[in-house]
């Protein structure tokens, strides 16, 4: 009887998992690790913005265009339930499309037109050096506008909860509103919490 | 003396054997020591908790500390400590070795890590939709507004699923301000408000106003073992409030009763293991009252040795059913986020860039002003399309300059 009280007391203590913890583990950002849920996480991120990079790239406005796209990134909208950081999507389309067009297209800073306005008005004011007129505009205007929405389904019952969420991006026409090119990409994930939590 | 000196023997195994238990029972339920010296004050207590407590209570101490923030105007703090505890809450589908702990007989469910009931975390999701939607994000305080429902979308009764009614109508408020149609989730809340006619939707509105008012519900066990978690709400300290701009008044009523959504929420899968876990307790504690008493009149009684011998066997199963009933806790988690409000509500309306005095009054039962509770706030309009989003507790500090 004392061993059996001897190991039904200590059962649980050599029964913990990762005792110590686990330690940092470093991972690619496309491959799904041990800390989940049913939200967007980096290998979401990495294989829609991939895609989407190469669908832009075969698109004949590009592929053909006789000067270079400029290109302006207009904020994705989230339409899902899961509050994210909008602008990594379009950053990362914009990375991978600087990376591998080869000068096929070309984005527009427009973040960054507060700090552009000052130079310029610092040039204007002889306060720094020019090596052209600062009084000609030479702002670059946008010929397309990449944008997008992310949109999101979600079901919840006592035996999981259910998410979908449909990445869609739009490649528009500055001049006249066409959409030139559209594509998307759907995941779906679902998970049930433990009993514990339910 | 013949008992004695015939029994020492016997009784030193039997009590040698039911310390050995009840020692290395011990040790299964041993801890790092997480030694706290509360103040009282939420605000040094919480960072210290969240910083030196036990990691189990992190999120209850970040939910606090941020609702907290929230009535004291650091709203960058309420964010900070949101993000990560909903960073927690929205892990949970990962195997978590204390919620499977918190299952097992001889574990508190509160060893479980927390990230509260259901009311708790919407109410942690509508606290980061008011702030992701002051920075300027209505879509993802849209995102909160719709995780805040689905938290409530998995009651017992299905008439209480997804039925917070301000979630709703901001999601579509949302979705009107961003160029959409918010119809479909307006008629949602008109739904869950219950005949309280709510105001459409006014898109060119670019002034928000969140209220918050009356101590919300807190939890407690009941049932033999305090295993049936219950919650408890004090009287309201203040049903309605008012407030007045440039020099006309507009009446708010609850929108939201949080008490409500905590108490309509119904069993939990939980419930069932506590329940199973007070039977188990109950079981091993009557065997081993039966056994013990049994077992020892037996041997006392008898003047067969082997019948003594027997006795006194039954005796020890009945001393370790009593020890194995003693280390099972079936006891519900009664950990509460105390500082929430009672009741939620919210107003918009259309004003001219400029500065502008708010002042807020709160209402007891009896409609009478509480004059100690009344705020005043002085907004500056700027007039750049970004809405000003306001938040006002009968807790906040005033006056405010936003």
């Amino acid at each position: 009887m004392a061993v059996a009280g001897l190991l039904a007391g200590c059962a649980s203590s050599s029964g913990v998992k990762n005792p110590s913890g686990i330690p940092v583990t470093q991972m690619r950002p496309d491959e799904q690790g041990f800390v989940t849920g049913t939200g967007v996480e980096s290998q979401d991120l990495v294989a829609v913005t991939d895609k989407m990079a190469k669908s832009i790239l075969g698109i004949p406005q590009i592929a053909n265009a006789q000067g270079t796209p400029r290109i302006v990134l207009d904020p994705v909208e989230n339409s899902t339930r899961f509050p994210i950081d909008k602008d990594i999507f379009l950053t990362r389309i914009r990375a991978e499309l600087n990376t591998k067009a080869h000068g096929k297209v070309i984005f527009l800073a427009r973040e960054r037109m507060a700090a552009l306005e000052r130079e310029r008005q610092m040039k204007q004011a002889g306060q720094v050096t020019s090596s052209s007129d600062p009084n000609v505009v030479e702002f670059k205007g946008a010929d397309f506008f990449l944008t997008g929405k992310l949109s999101g389904l979600t079901t919840r019952t006592h035996t999981g909860t259910s998410d979908y969420i449909l990445y869609a991006f739009q490649l528009v026409d500055a001049r006249t509103s066409d959409i030139v090119w559209e594509d998307s990409a759907e995941i779906k994930k679902q998970g049930l919490e433990d009993a514990a939590y339910r | 003396m013949f008992l004695c000196s015939k029994f020492r023997k016997p009784l030193l195994r039997l009590g040698f054997s039911t310390l050995a238990f009840l020692f290395f029972a011990g040790c299964a339920t041993k801890e790092p020591k997480h030694a706290l010296q509360l103040t009282g004050n939420v605000m040094v207590d919480g960072p210290n908790a969240i910083e030196h407590g036990p990691p189990r209570d992190k999120v209850l101490w970040e939910y606090r500390t941020a609702a907290a923030a929230m009535r004291q105007d650091k709203f960058d703090l309420a964010k900070q400590y949101l993000d990560d505890a909903l960073i927690t809450l929205r892990g949970i589908f990962a195997p978590d070795p204390n919620a499977k702990k918190a299952r097992g007989y001889f574990h508190a469910e509160a060893k479980k890590t927390f990230i509260g009931e259901p009311y708790e975390r919407s109410m942690a999701y509508i606290y980061r939709g008011i702030l992701y939607w002051m920075d300027g994000e209505p879509d993802n305080a849209r995102a909160c507004f719709r995780s805040a429902e689905l938290e409530d979308s998995d009651t017992e009764k299905h008439e209480y699923a997804g039925d917070w009614v301000l979630p709703d109508y901001l999601d579509g408020l949302a979705t009107a301000k961003l160029g959409g149609d918010g119809m479909d989730a307006f008629k949602r809340a008109e739904a869950s408000a219950k005949g309280v006619k709510l105001p459409p939707y006014n898109p060119k509105a670019n002034v928000l106003i969140f209220f918050e008012f009356s101590p919300g519900p807190t939890k407690y066990g009941t049932g033999e073992y305090g295993e049936e978690l219950r919650f408890h709400v004090l009287p309201a300290t203040v049903l309605s409030c008012e407030f007045t701009v440039d020099g006309t008044i507009y009446p708010v009523a609850p929108a939201d009763d949080v008490w409500y959504q905590a108490s309509t929420r119904g069993g939990r899968a939980m419930d069932h293991i506590l329940g199973n876990k007070a039977v188990f307790k109950k079981t091993t504690d009557v065997v081993g009252n039966v056994a013990l008493i049994g077992g020892a009149t037996t041997a006392i009684a008898s003047h067969d040795r082997t019948a003594q011998q027997v006795g006194l066997g039954i005796a020890l199963a009945g001393l370790v059913s009593k020890a194995i009933s003693a280390a099972t806790t079936p006891e519900a988690d009664t950990r509460s986020w105390d500082n929430l409000p009672r009741y939620v509500s919210f107003a918009n309306l259309a004003v001219p860039p400029g500065e502008h005095v708010i002042t807020v009054q709160f209402r007891d039962m009896s409609g009478t002003v509480l004059p100690n509770l009344t705020k005043t706030l002085t907004v500056e309009v700027l007039g750049d399309g970004r809405d000003k989003v306001i938040f006002v507790s009968d807790q906040s500090l005033t006056p405010q300059k936003i």
